[in-house]
């Protein structure tokens, strides 16, 4: 068995891999923006519910997730009237959208609260809108609270993508699956060390990527702030 | 559609697979700690080729996800057994190691590597002026280890010992594919069999809400009681 001949076929199911992936970061991103405002802004019985929603993402598997999203959703369709429409790739991306975003509220949360507290009561008592408050004095500060936290999330998501093949979605594991089967089953281990060369590569490279916005950050830690650093989750989010 | 009716039976039924679920969950945590602990006291003391060893080991372990972790240990664990039986001379057939062993050395393998940077944290966290205090009044390695630095780096590590225990919990999901069964395993194979997959998995969801729930709970009350107040 040489691998070289392995690897162009795992190559091939990429890029659903990666459609999989960018929708989840993106819908996910958005979903977290929306969590994380109403959960800071307390709007009363919403904010509660963004809290279930976000101790749901944060401590249900995501295979079990993925599942929900796959049986749940044609339901929640069907009670609209509309066809079923979902094919196994969607309710992926649906169901790990829900999960980054879940996740990405909770990073986004603990950096809005660690900009310094007079920072906020200073734009709020030059009567900054909520709006002109994010965009203009705490958010550009908090990106760069958020930024370590935001590049562990992103390689979460992209270890949580190898679990889209149980729902039936053909990304990469999927065909590594049909290989090592049409192989009869010969060079599993082999074919899973492979797999594992794939993930840590996107990973290297999504890690990368954060890292260059880390460094380029303009608000490079003046070190003596009087701001309690805030802790990210060194642990991966299965 | 959703069927209430069927909530109840399958509920019974998938609360049995919930303390095999737990008992896994805490042997793996003690088993991580402990390889974790080793770890970060080899950082911490700066031994030097085991400290890069472990930081290549930390690197492959972050980057890689669980399930090709627990699929490589599935293939890989039971030949690597049998090698070494058969170098030590005893006659075992380690291709009969039953899955869940399997399933707890993959996940300790993962999650040691997490735990050790949580302990290496909570030890950098340590305020090294008490252990030169302790030395001054001429405590002794153990005795410092004892009444000194673990009590305060145990308290320091709860909060993220917690998150790490949510981990292991939602990571034993995961051993479905190697067929062990824990609460989603049970809620698929209730499922299976009477076609109602939904209402199983929303039990499984509401079953994984409430543990983590209460550990969370559990982890805020013991951490309260255990800080010193000044």
């Amino acid at each position: 068995m040489d691998v070289s001949a392995m690897i162009p076929e795992l190559l091939s199911a990429l890029p659903l891999t990666l459609a999989i992936t960018f929708t989840a970061l993106i819908a996910g991103f958005c979903l977290a923006l929306i969590a994380t405002t109403l959960r800071v802004r307390r709007v009363p019985v919403i904010s509660h519910l963004v809290d279930l929603y976000v101790s749901y993402a944060r401590s249900v598997p995501v295979v079990l997730q993925l599942f929900v999203a796959f049986y749940g959703l044609p339901l929640l369709v069907a009670l609209f009237g509309s066809e079923d429409f979902f094919s196994p790739t969607i309710a992926a991306m649906v169901g790990l959208s829900f999960y980054h975003g879940g996740y990405l509220s909770e990073v986004m949360r603990p950096a809005y609260l660690a900009v310094d507290r007079g920072q906020h009561d200073a734009a709020d008592s030059l009567g900054y809108t909520f709006r002109q408050k994010i965009t203009r004095v705490v958010g550009p500060q908090a990106v760069h609270f958020a930024l370590p936290g935001y590049g562990n999330s992103i390689i979460y998501l992209i270890h949580n993508v190898a679990l889209v093949m149980y729902i039936g979605a053909a990304d990469v594991m999927a065909t590594a699956h049909l290989i090592m089967e049409r192989d009869y089953n010969q060079y599993q281990f082999e074919t899973y060390l492979v797999l594992a060369v794939i993930y840590s590569l996107m990973c290297l490279v999504a890690w990368l990527i954060v890292r260059f916005f880390e460094l380029r950050s303009p608000m490079q830690a003046p070190e003596a702030t009087t701001t309690t650093p805030i802790k990210n989750e060194l642990i991966a989010s299965v | 559609m959703f069927d209430t009716d069927i909530l109840l039976p399958d509920t019974q039924e998938i609360l049995g697979a919930v303390p095999v679920t737990l008992g896994m969950a805490f042997l793996i945590f003690g088993l991580s700690t402990i390889v974790g602990s080793i770890f970060a006291l080899i950082e911490y003391r700066r031994v030097p080729v085991l400290r890069e060893l472990i930081m290549a080991y930390k690197i492959v372990f972050k980057g890689v996800p669980m399930v090709i972790v627990i699929f490589l240990a599935y293939f890989g664990l039971p030949p690597a057994f049998q090698f070494l039986f058969s170098l030590l001379g005893i006659n075992f057939n380690a291709h009969e190691t039953p899955n869940w062993v399997i399933l707890v050395v993959a996940i300790t393998g993962c999650v040691a590597a997490f735990q050790s940077e949580i302990i290496k944290g909570a030890l950098n966290a340590f305020d090294t002026g008490q252990s030169d205090a302790a030395h001054s009044l001429g405590y002794t390695g153990g005795q410092l280890f004892r009444r000194i630095l673990f009590p305060q780096v145990a308290l320091t590590a709860i909060p993220d010992l917690t998150t790490s225990m949510m981990v292991i919990m939602k990571a034993l999901s995961l051993g479905f594919a190697i067929e062990v069964v824990d609460i989603f395993a049970q809620s698929q194979l209730t499922a299976a069999l009477n076609y109602y997959y939904l209402e199983a998995f929303v039990i499984a969801v509401v079953i994984y809400m409430v543990i983590a729930y209460i550990v969370t709970q559990i982890a805020d009350r013991l951490e309260r009681a255990l800080r010193v107040r000044t």
